[in-house]
């Protein structure tokens, strides 16, 4: 069976492209054994900001599965902010890994893969059926199939130092983006330590500023699939209050962040507050407990006109199987069979990977009321809820492949960027709006 | 905190929506029922009949001394030891009711001329271990704008009591009780530690308990600050309800386009700004008489108060699914009214029109609103849903809304403790209980349906629509009596 031509990259190169706390996994192949049926299958995944996850997906999961059903398996890490070029590299190829996992919905890819819906089929008679967030994240409205399988995402809460805001009046840390502006900005002039919310072209960044749009009503597709951003204030509004964020008590460090660059700002204490994955909590606290200590996590900030409390997912992990996959049989059960190491993956992720089926961790509220290496032990509890203000990528319609080549390509950070170089928040909206819609028209005449 | 469950269960109704406020359920305006209704008024105006006010109550005999004494009681105030348990230092709270041996809050605002806001009732804490002593008799209405009520029949699809509805309650109301105010993030206590239940029974010991504890905070129990072991904050519990305040928007030196907070105007109307433009309404409690009147105290509230419940049916009414898989378009909300947040308290959502009623832009926005609604005294609309508010008014640049500093530096409310009534029916409104509304400035309450809605539960413990066609008659006389009254 023929193997794969998919660039491998080395640790040195993997390791600085996935520099800051964000750290990764060791590149790794299985090496070849004896598998008497001859069967291969080459998975390609994103770098889990959490390097103990990858050594056991790598080692175990995928080592353990190849044992069971007679495959050589290998497994390519791949650096966040490659995934997407790598994927296209392999469509434009028509070759490559029979499973590719990417950390957000993978629509734009959904002509090349095959219907995902059956695997779900097969999960659901376990594990009972899809949650909402998965459902909006992996299924197709044009064609309805289901584009990829999620299994885990990762909610995205208010990271921030209680002891820099208690300095200001505000122990309990702010609520609403109003209070971070207003409370930052005293904090800032205090103590000289400003927010780290990223709102730089990284995944974080794109998040963070999706989330910010989406609290404020500046919504990019209504429900039905349309695209409405900037067809009335908010739009301009929210980016002007990224900007006053950034301005008036932020740092212009903000924009550039590399990927993993807030969460590097915030292990060192140089910023006060973030949101973020709580890889973020887990990093300091190997880092340094007295840090964790300090550092509190929260539902996310209340949105204004209507939207309350609400953050997009850090991470929605989302597998595909290409329509040119080699093995697409054993890729499928592979990605099905996932759903059978959740639990562990929950545990190997350090409760980073919240189950997007609930059955596989039942415990879980109990295991976030008695975390082992929180102090104190029940500090992730606040994230008990968290599926509640999470909704998918795309809300309120779903994960659709304009809306998924709008995240890539960080339209939102650039619009944000034009604005801290001196242009309008209106005229960068304006900007980014006509950029929306050239993807939108692009993606319609694709089909 | 202490963990109660829901009372009432509306019968299941599935909630879809769009985006976390707005949901589908838009509230239907009153306008096509309000000329019908003051014809009504003007037809029975001189109607005004006595009406039997005790049938009301639901205590049957023996009146008093007996089980059914605690059915649904009208509201009194929490005591200390409640507030403590639910996350709040009762030394930070503002104008509570029967502070001062009694005296705060005692009159003025809410309440009108010698009307008292409460009284000291020695039945609260025995229909209740959770009250203390004063009963409020000061109602305020607001208007609901999810339909999540399980009384409510605007929209035409309603809840168990909509069979008959008529234009007699277009709307969907609900009453709360404004105990005290919460200017800062201090009032939430960062620890707190209570056992209940010990026992130090004697026999040799063999009767020893050694209870449990109501906890917050505490470190040795593994406890984060300012949380439970459930992992709650009460703060953020809060978060998920709103209750929209209008202050009004005219002062001495003309109409104010904005509040007096440079922090609340960058929320959203302008976040570049970087002064006050002038004139400016307050958004700081003011000192009259030697009590402190709260920013958000009726008098200054061009509308009544909006809720916005439709993130979180106050009665669990909308099918909250809390493992959050898919049950159809079911907004999936973490807390429960009634069963979470326990002191029924609210963030303040301060809502305003940024432009003056006659603005070239915005001036037909408002009449279109206005002509639905009804006008406030100044010339602006009520608005009476989130799609009103958030899409016809502050998508078009006509309208903004902010919250208070969390610090407390705009000087007047972040939070409210207002529970609401959980069931005004049948006793839960008292006989001596007075609807706090918004008032033209003739004295006339701003919206009749919600004195109707509020005198029908104050005299027959029912709702409109539940009443003989001849107790709709007495209603619709006393309204016009209450608004006679008021000139």
């Amino acid at each position: 069976m023929p193997r794969s031509k998919t660039q491998r990259i080395t640790r040195r190169n993997f390791l600085k492209l996935t520099a800051g706390a964000a750290a990764v996994g060791p590149f790794f192949v299985l090496t070849p054994n004896a598998f008497a049926s001859g069967k291969t299958l080459n998975v390609a995944k994103w770098a889990h900001f959490l390097p103990e996850f990858d050594d056991w997906f790598i080692n175990v999961v995928a080592a353990e599965w190849g044992k069971r059903n007679d495959t050589k398996v290998t497994v390519d890490v791949i650096p966040v902010e490659e995934i997407r070029e790598r994927a296209f590299a392999e469509v434009t190829a028509g070759k490559g890994h029979d499973v590719f996992v990417f950390p957000w919905p993978p629509a734009e890819f959904h002509q090349h893969v095959i219907d995902h819906t059956g695997i779900y089929q097969t999960v659901a008679a376990k594990y009972g059926a899809i949650q909402q967030l998965a459902h909006r994240s992996t299924f197709s409205l044009s064609n309805k199939k289901y584009f990829a399988f999620a299994d885990f995402w990762t909610p995205s809460p208010l990271h921030f130092y209680q002891d820099y805001w208690a300095q200001i009046g505000m122990p309990l840390g702010p609520v609403h983006f109003g209070g971070l502006l207003s409370g930052g900005t005293r904090l800032r002039d205090k103590l000289g330590i400003p927010c780290g919310l990223a709102f730089c072209p990284t995944l974080e960044g794109n998040v963070t500023l999706h989330s910010i749009l989406y609290a404020h009503r500046a919504l990019i597709f209504d429900s039905g699939g349309n695209l409405v951003f900037n067809k009335d204030v908010f739009a301009a509004r929210a980016i002007s209050l990224i900007h006053a964020l950034c301005r008036e008590s932020g740092t212009s460090e903000q924009l550039t962040w590399p990927s993993g660059g807030s969460v590097s700002a915030m292990l060192a204490r140089k910023t006060s507050s973030t949101t973020n994955a709580i890889s973020l909590l887990r990093a300091a606290e190997k880092q340094d407990p007295k840090v964790a200590g300090k550092m509190w996590i929260q539902p996310p900030l209340i949105g204004t006109s209507g939207m309350g409390v609400t953050a997009l997912p850090h991470v929605t992990n989302c597998s595909v199987v290409w329509n040119f996959a080699q093995n697409e049989d054993g890729a499928r059960q592979f990605i099905g069979d996932l759903i059978d190491t959740s639990r562990t993956g929950y545990e190997k992720s350090l409760g980073v990977n919240f189950p997007i089926y609930p059955k596989t961790v039942p415990d879980i509220i109990v295991r976030l009321s008695k975390d082992p290496q929180a102090n104190p032990p029940s500090k992730y509890t606040a994230l008990k809820d968290a599926l509640h203000w999470t909704p998918n990528l795309g809300v309120p319609g779903y994960a659709t492949p304009a809306y998924m080549e709008i995240f890539n390509t960080s339209v939102v950070p650039k619009m944000v960027a034009r604005v801290a170089k001196g242009e309008s928040a209106e005229d960068a909206a304006a900007a980014g709006a006509a950029e929306m819609q050239r993807i939108v028209d692009k993606w319609k005449q694709a089909g | 905190m202490v963990v109660e469950t829901t009372v009432f269960n509306s019968g299941g109704r599935v909630i879809a929506a769009a985006s976390p406020e707005e949901g589908f359920k838009v509230m239907k305006g009153m306008g096509k029922y309000a000329s019908l209704f003051v014809t009504v008024l003007a037809l029975v105006g001189l109607m005004f009949l006595t009406v039997p006010r005790a049938v009301a109550q639901q205590d049957g005999s023996p009146i008093g001394g007996d089980a059914d004494d605690t059915f649904n009681p009208p509201p009194c105030d929490y005591n200390d030891q409640f507030y403590g348990d639910n996350g709040i230092d009762v030394t930070q709270l503002v104008g509570r009711f029967g502070d001062n041996n009694g005296t705060t809050r005692l009159t003025g605002p809410p309440a009108r001329g010698n009307q008292k806001n409460y009284v000291a009732d020695s039945t609260c804490n025995v229909k209740d271990p959770n009250r203390r002593n004063f009963r409020i008799l000061a109602t305020t209405g607001g208007n609901s704008d999810d339909n999540n009520s399980p009384f409510t029949c605007a929209s035409g699809n309603g809840g168990p009591n909509c069979a008959n509805q008529s234009f007699f309650e277009p709307e969907t109301f609900e009453f709360i009780s404004i105990l005290a105010f919460v200017n800062s993030q201090n009032a939430f206590s960062n620890s707190y530690l209570r056992n209940v239940g010990f026992i130090n029974g004697g026999l040799q010991g063999v009767q020893q308990n050694p209870g449990e504890d109501i906890s917050i905070g505490q470190a040795s129990l593994g406890e984060s600050p300012a949380q439970t072991l459930r992992g709650f904050a009460m703060q953020d519990i809060v978060s998920n309800f709103e209750a929209y305040a209008a202050l009004k928007q005219t002062t001495p030196q003309g109409f104010a386009s904005n509040p007096c907070s440079l922090a609340m105007i960058k929320q959203l109307q302008n976040p570049n700004a970087t002064s006050v433009p002038m004139p400016c309404f307050p958004v700081n409690d003011t000192v009259v008489n030697g009590q402190t009147v709260s920013d958000v105290a009726t008098p200054n509230l061009r509308q009544d108060w909006r809720f916005a419940t439709n993130r979180n049916a106050m009665d669990g009414s909308d099918n909250n699914d809390p493992v959050g898989a898919i049950t159809g378009n079911v907004i999936n909300a973490p807390f429960g009214y009634f069963c979470d947040d326990l002191l029924g308290m609210w963030i303040i959502t301060y809502f305003w029109v940024t432009a003056p009623p006659n603005d070239p832009h915005c001036g037909p926005i408002y009449q279109s609103i206005g002509a639905k609604n009804g006008f406030n005294t100044d010339g602006t609309p009520i608005v009476l849903t989130a799609f009103e508010l958030n899409t016809e008014l502050e998508a078009q640049g006509c309208g903004a809304e902010a919250k208070e500093d969390l610090a407390g530096n705009d000087g007047g409310a972040v939070w409210l403790i207002c529970p609401g009534i959980p069931d005004p029916r049948a006793g839960g409104i008292s006989t001596d209980a007075f609807l706090d509304q918004v008032r033209n400035s003739n004295g006339i309450p701003q919206n009749l349906f919600l004195t109707a809605n509020f005198l029908s539960l104050q005299i027959f413990g029912k709702f409109p629509n539940e009443l003989t066609s001849k107790q709709q008659s007495q209603v619709r006389a006393a309204a016009t009596s209450a608004a006679t009254a008021a000139n």
